[in-house]
């Protein structure tokens, strides 16, 4: 299998310069924060959520705009689907590797004006200047919400909103599933808070890492007989 | 490219698009398919191009099955005005994904033809018009050299002189790169003389398959005074007709051998060719 670069490059490059703006947008969202009230903690760590929702849509984007290229020129659909493995796979410990640097940027401001910078919720990292753990939890989520976008891109792809009724729980599942393995409290009210739904895994790394795998694998399997023999749409 | 269709059906839910079509083309020609709203061209073209699997039958492309089938799917390319090709961002990123994707992109030819169709590589495709969306997928099919080469309806929302252009620089390129090219349009007028044959389906089945010219040797326009038309023409199948003061011209179906030429021309009648077109109407059933 060529290495998908192409498709890889295009979309870290945008990761890259989204993750650019971001952090200084949130350096100036701390800084009137500051202005009109009080830092209490790491305003990164709130911001969190955004990155997260970019890299469902890129997982959507990647069925719903590559797939019919892949296909538009000459290529199988197993072929596209092995790409679009591999991309995430690279792709997410990538935007996981900006999450860390992002905190780090973060510790380094806060620090020079005399902020705290302490967490809201439970993670798998305690201070936001264990950089590893970061981008490790970061990494198992992306992976997560990565895959889950591509399966969901591929239900509605596939069968429209049916589709989307099909895969929008299981999508959630690989979701809730990773935010168990990294210990972390999704901000789902809908699913997390009024169904009171939690999955809590033993507290040890290569449990988070496997789970982190098992989830991306699951969703891979999920979506290939989805898009294995899927006709391009006419509209 | 040869193809080869055996028995094809293509079926969405209760609607037969193809329906027991064979078909079976001779690689390096340039065929001209026609079909009326609904009769199963785009449906063929999109199992051609393995954009669909068949529900039944069998296609062939050199010999080899279709879908999902990587040595034989890399050399084909199917632009339809649908745009798989052309959504992703600018026009720098269409062609640098299909010089990534595409064996035999021809880079050097795909800036000869940006110029030439007046689109940039910093354009954005979702704010591009129709006509310059379908340029740049007709940019795509050209500079893509692929050794079956598809086109249905790519020239939608291109004005008059752009699809001009198109289809002076796909004859160009074809007798440059002789390949396999098949295209599907509603302006049979228009794209008419490039056609070698012909290909008509309705109803998703094969109606005539047959030379180009040999088709328009089917029509012919019987034209010279009222009275002598009406005598020549009496029991041939009639298309439509005209008539100016005491001139009529009527165009029949059917060949015409030496003797009834002769009688024509004893007639005072004079005969010609008429527009592919009108043998499309007629053999496609007429008006509906």
């Amino acid at each position: 299998m060529r290495f998908p670069t192409r498709l890889l490059a295009a979309h870290l490059a945008f990761g890259a310069l989204l993750w650019a703006g971001y952090v200084v947008v949130i350096a100036l969202f701390t800084v009137a924060v500051a202005i009109i009230g009080k830092v209490t903690g790491s305003i990164w760590e709130l911001a969190a959520q955004l990155p997260r929702i970019y890299v469902l849509f890129f997982g959507v984007s990647l069925v719903r705009e590559y797939l019919p290229m892949y296909v538009a020129h000459g290529q199988t659909r197993r072929r596209f689907a092995e790409h679009a493995a591999a991309t995430i796979a690279v792709f997410a410990p990538c935007m996981a590797a900006l999450m860390a640097v992002g905190y780090l940027i973060e510790n380094g401001y806060h620090a020079l004006a005399g902020w705290p910078q302490g967490l809201e919720r439970p993670h798998l990292f305690e201070s936001t200047g264990q950089a590893g753990l970061v981008f490790s939890e970061y990494l198992i989520e992306f992976l997560a919400w990565a895959t889950a976008g591509a399966l969901i891109g591929a239900g509605f792809y596939r069968w429209r909103g049916g589709g989307l009724l099909l895969t929008l729980p299981a999508g959630i599942a690989l979701v809730l599933v990773a935010a168990g393995a990294t210990g972390s409290e999704l901000r789902m009210p809908f699913v997390a808070k009024l169904l009171a739904f939690r999955v809590d895994l033993p507290d040890s790394l290569p449990v988070t890492y496997a789970v982190g795998l098992g989830v991306f694998l699951a969703g891979l399997a999920l979506t290939w007989p989805i898009i294995r023999d899927v006709p391009l749409r006419n509209r | 490219m040869r193809v080869e269709v055996r028995d094809l059906v293509l079926r969405y839910e209760d609607t037969f698009a193809v329906d027991g079509l064979s078909l079976s083309l001779a690689e390096n020609k340039i065929y001209g398919l026609l079909g009326r709203n609904g009769s199963g061209k785009s449906s063929l073209l999109s199992v051609l191009a393995a954009f669909r699997r068949p529900t039944a039958g069998e296609v062939l492309i050199d010999g080899a099955p279709v879908f999902e089938n990587a040595a034989v799917t890399r050399r084909i390319s199917l632009i339809r005005d649908v745009g798989e090709t052309v959504d992703v961002g600018t026009v720098e990123d269409v062609l640098f994904f299909a010089e990534w994707l595409r064996p035999h992109w021809d880079a050097a030819f795909a800036a000869t033809l940006l110029e030439q169709f007046s689109l940039t590589r910093k354009m954005s495709v979702k704010t591009m018009s129709k006509g310059q969306r379908s340029a740049l997928g007709v940019i795509v099919g050209l500079a893509g050299r692929a050794p079956l080469t598809m086109f249905d309806e790519s020239h939608l929302g291109m004005d008059v002189p752009s699809r001009a252009a198109f289809h002076d620089v796909l004859l160009a390129d074809y007798m440059a790169h002789p390949r396999t090219i098949i295209m599907a349009s509603h302006l049979i007028d228009e794209v008419s003389p490039l056609f070698e044959e012909v290909v008509i389906i309705d109803h998703g089945q094969v109606v005539v398959h047959e030379e180009a010219e040999t088709l328009l040797s089917r029509g012919i326009a019987v034209t010279g005074a009222t009275a002598p038309v009406d005598a020549f023409t009496a029991g041939m199948t009639v298309l439509g007709s005209r008539e100016l003061g005491p001139t009529k011209s009527c165009m029949v179906y059917g060949e015409l051998d030496e003797a009834r030429r002769r009688e024509a021309a004893a007639a005072g009648l004079q005969l010609g060719p008429i527009a592919m077109q009108d043998l499309f109407v007629h053999l496609t059933g007429g008006s509906r």
